[in-house]
């Protein structure tokens, strides 16, 4: 094997073009996680000299914090919503949108679209969509009959189902393209030699593209069990995680202890508390990721 | 006949999904020009009266020139600080074999795998601040680059398929590291920058949070969409709605634009980045 081009130049030199990268690697992203380690240990509320108190943070997170858990199953609800209509939803646009037609390519422009806008900014845009006595979707579900009276979407145990369905409508383009290209990948002689058999649309649906997709679905999976845990911007500017808690989910309850700015939250910041109850979360997450990985490789095997 | 039923399935569902995704977007920029009145009744769909004057007072009354001026310095440093590093770096990693090099591209990859949300950004603030950088544009795009491990994967995955000859032979002319990854390197490897380009502009065109939290102390740097979503929270926001409609607008149309553009970027992008990365 030949030597690497890099091998033959001064070491400083390759460190000094690999330095602003991992310059901001280390500062933006090991040292919070260093950080959150140390100051878990600390009573420190962003103004006062930060106090040593040992494990209290993780007792009082584990016996006193009850919005904390209930974050944490909304989480898992909001995640199990979004995923249960966002796969199945993206997956089929994708069987229909790979068979190329006239207008397919406009077509998987558009729904890819929402994907580019700031969740923030069009969050706010469903919050005057979901009001309660003007909002459009109130006004053609009553104009068609299908309710007798105006729904309050954000206001009530309904919530949780208003930011999911902005969540699909932000998300379904993104796994449409990741779908889009697992069944590229595919190869086509199968179908072709399929057809020939006489394999009807269904079985091949079940035998040959499900199973072939295996791999990518597991990847796809994957990423959107990961974004589901980190979608706070809009859930965030719809609801603020109201009503009553109802749309707290962890992330959002975490980043109310450290940056209380909002109007449910309390006014003292308390950030040893949030590093501690950052670092149960990430446990906790990268956990429920780990198992996540661990089935699906044996799900893999049984094919 | 069993055929023309299933296809007849095939053309109502993509029409609804069209108008599910088509729906908030349009509402977005027709409500942008009608009156703050038909806004808050909830009129028709279409305006009664096309009001233009919205953008004119949404750019002088609520200074949104200054704030999108804001968004679009944030967006072109973010952008440029992404080329650089993740171009620099992605170079050296694919070419050249160092010490700890699989551990910092475990460190890189383990990132991408773990769900950090927002809980880095109490630190992050705290760093920036230590190092004079909080409360303007400069510190904000830094922290928005830093959050970007992709980015080095996909330009180490395009390097690759550059031929090796290539930098060698401009060994043989005596140019230096940095003289081929800039003469060599870069040109080609354009089609992969375009798509970190778009990308990290995207990123800091629509980021909300970090920049709610990097505004705090100063509310003269305030992106777009901080100032578009803070609307919602002003004590005049029921009053101003079709200032938050213009708004909103002046957030998207830019966006929706260079994506009309660039969509195949867009997509080639995303699949490349995700599934086969």
């Amino acid at each position: 094997m030949k030597p690497s081009v890099g091998k033959l130049f001064p070491k400083r030199q390759l460190y000094a073009m690999l330095a602003p990268n991992l310059l901001l690697f280390i500062g933006l992203t090991v040292y919070p996680i260093i950080w959150s380690l140390r100051y878990m240990l600390y009573d420190y509320d962003g103004i006062h000299p930060a106090g040593f108190i040992g494990l209290d943070n993780f007792i009082r997170l584990f016996t006193r914090d009850p919005i904390y858990w209930d974050s944490l199953i909304n989480t898992l609800k909001y995640a199990c919503g979004k995923l249960s209509l966002i796969i199945p939803l993206s997956f089929l646009i994708a069987m229909v949108l790979n068979i190329r037609f006239k207008g397919s390519a406009v077509l998987q422009a558009i729904i890819f679209s929402p994907t580019i806008m700031s969740s923030a900014v069009m969050a706010l845009m469903f919050y005057l969509l979901f009001n309660v006595y003007n909002g459009d979707i109130n006004r053609y579900l009553l104009a068609a009959g299908i309710i007798q009276e105006p729904i309050n979407w954000l206001g009530s145990s309904l919530a949780m189902v208003s930011v999911v369905i902005v969540a699909v409508w932000g998300g379904i383009g993104n796994y449409m393209v990741y779908f889009l290209a697992g069944l590229q990948t595919i190869p086509k002689d199968i179908y072709e030699s399929a057809e020939i058999d006489g394999v009807t649309y269904w079985q091949r649906l079940f035998k040959i593209t499900i199973p072939m997709l295996g791999p990518v679905l597991r990847v796809i999976l994957m990423l959107a069990i990961l974004a589901a845990f980190q979608d706070i911007q809009s859930i965030m500017v719809m609801t603020e995680g109201g009503p009553l808690g109802k749309t707290q989910v962890v992330f959002l309850y975490l980043y109310q202890l450290f940056f209380p700015v909002s109007t449910s939250s309390p006014i003292k910041p308390e950030i040893g508390y949030g590093a501690a109850a950052s670092v149960v979360t990430g446990l906790i997450l990268g956990g429920i990721t780990v198992i996540y990985l661990w089935i699906s490789k044996k799900l893999d095997n049984i094919y | 006949m069993k055929k023309l039923a299933g296809k007849l399935v095939i053309v109502i569902f993509l029409a609804v999904m069209v108008a599910f995704t088509l729906y908030p977007v349009v509402y977005t920029l027709l409500g942008s020009v009608k009156s703050n009145l038909e806004l808050q009744t909830g009129g028709s769909f279409f305006p009664g009266e096309w009001k233009f004057g919205n953008y004119a007072e949404a750019f002088e009354k609520a200074q949104f020139m200054k704030y999108t001026w804001n968004s679009v310095i944030l967006s072109a440093l973010t952008m440029i600080f992404s080329l650089i590093t993740s171009s620099m770096a992605g170079y050296v990693v694919a070419r050249h074999d160092f010490t700890g090099k699989k551990l910092l591209l475990a460190a890189y990859l383990s990132v991408m795998f773990i769900a950090l949300g927002p809980i880095t950004l109490y630190p992050q603030y705290m760093l920036m601040e230590a190092l004079g950088l909080t409360g303007n544009l400069l510190g904000l795009a830094l922290v928005l680059t830093g959050g970007q491990a992709s980015n080095i994967f996909l330009v180490m995955g395009f390097i690759k398929s550059v031929p090796k000859e290539l930098d060698e032979s401009a060994v043989m002319e005596g140019a230096s590291y940095f003289r081929i990854y800039a003469t060599v390197i870069l040109p080609l490897i354009r089609p992969i920058l375009g798509v970190i380009a778009l990308f990290s502009f995207r990123l800091a065109w629509n980021d909300y949070i970090t920049s709610l939290v990097f505004s705090i102390p100063n509310q003269d740097m305030k992106p777009l969409t901080v100032a578009v979503v803070g609307l919602r929270y002003s004590a005049n926001a029921a009053a101003e709605l079709h200032i938050m409609t213009a708004g909103a607008s002046i957030a998207i149309i830019p966006i929706l634009i260079v994506y009309m553009f660039a969509n195949r970027q867009f997509i080639g992008g995303l699949t490349a980045g995700a599934v086969k990365g």
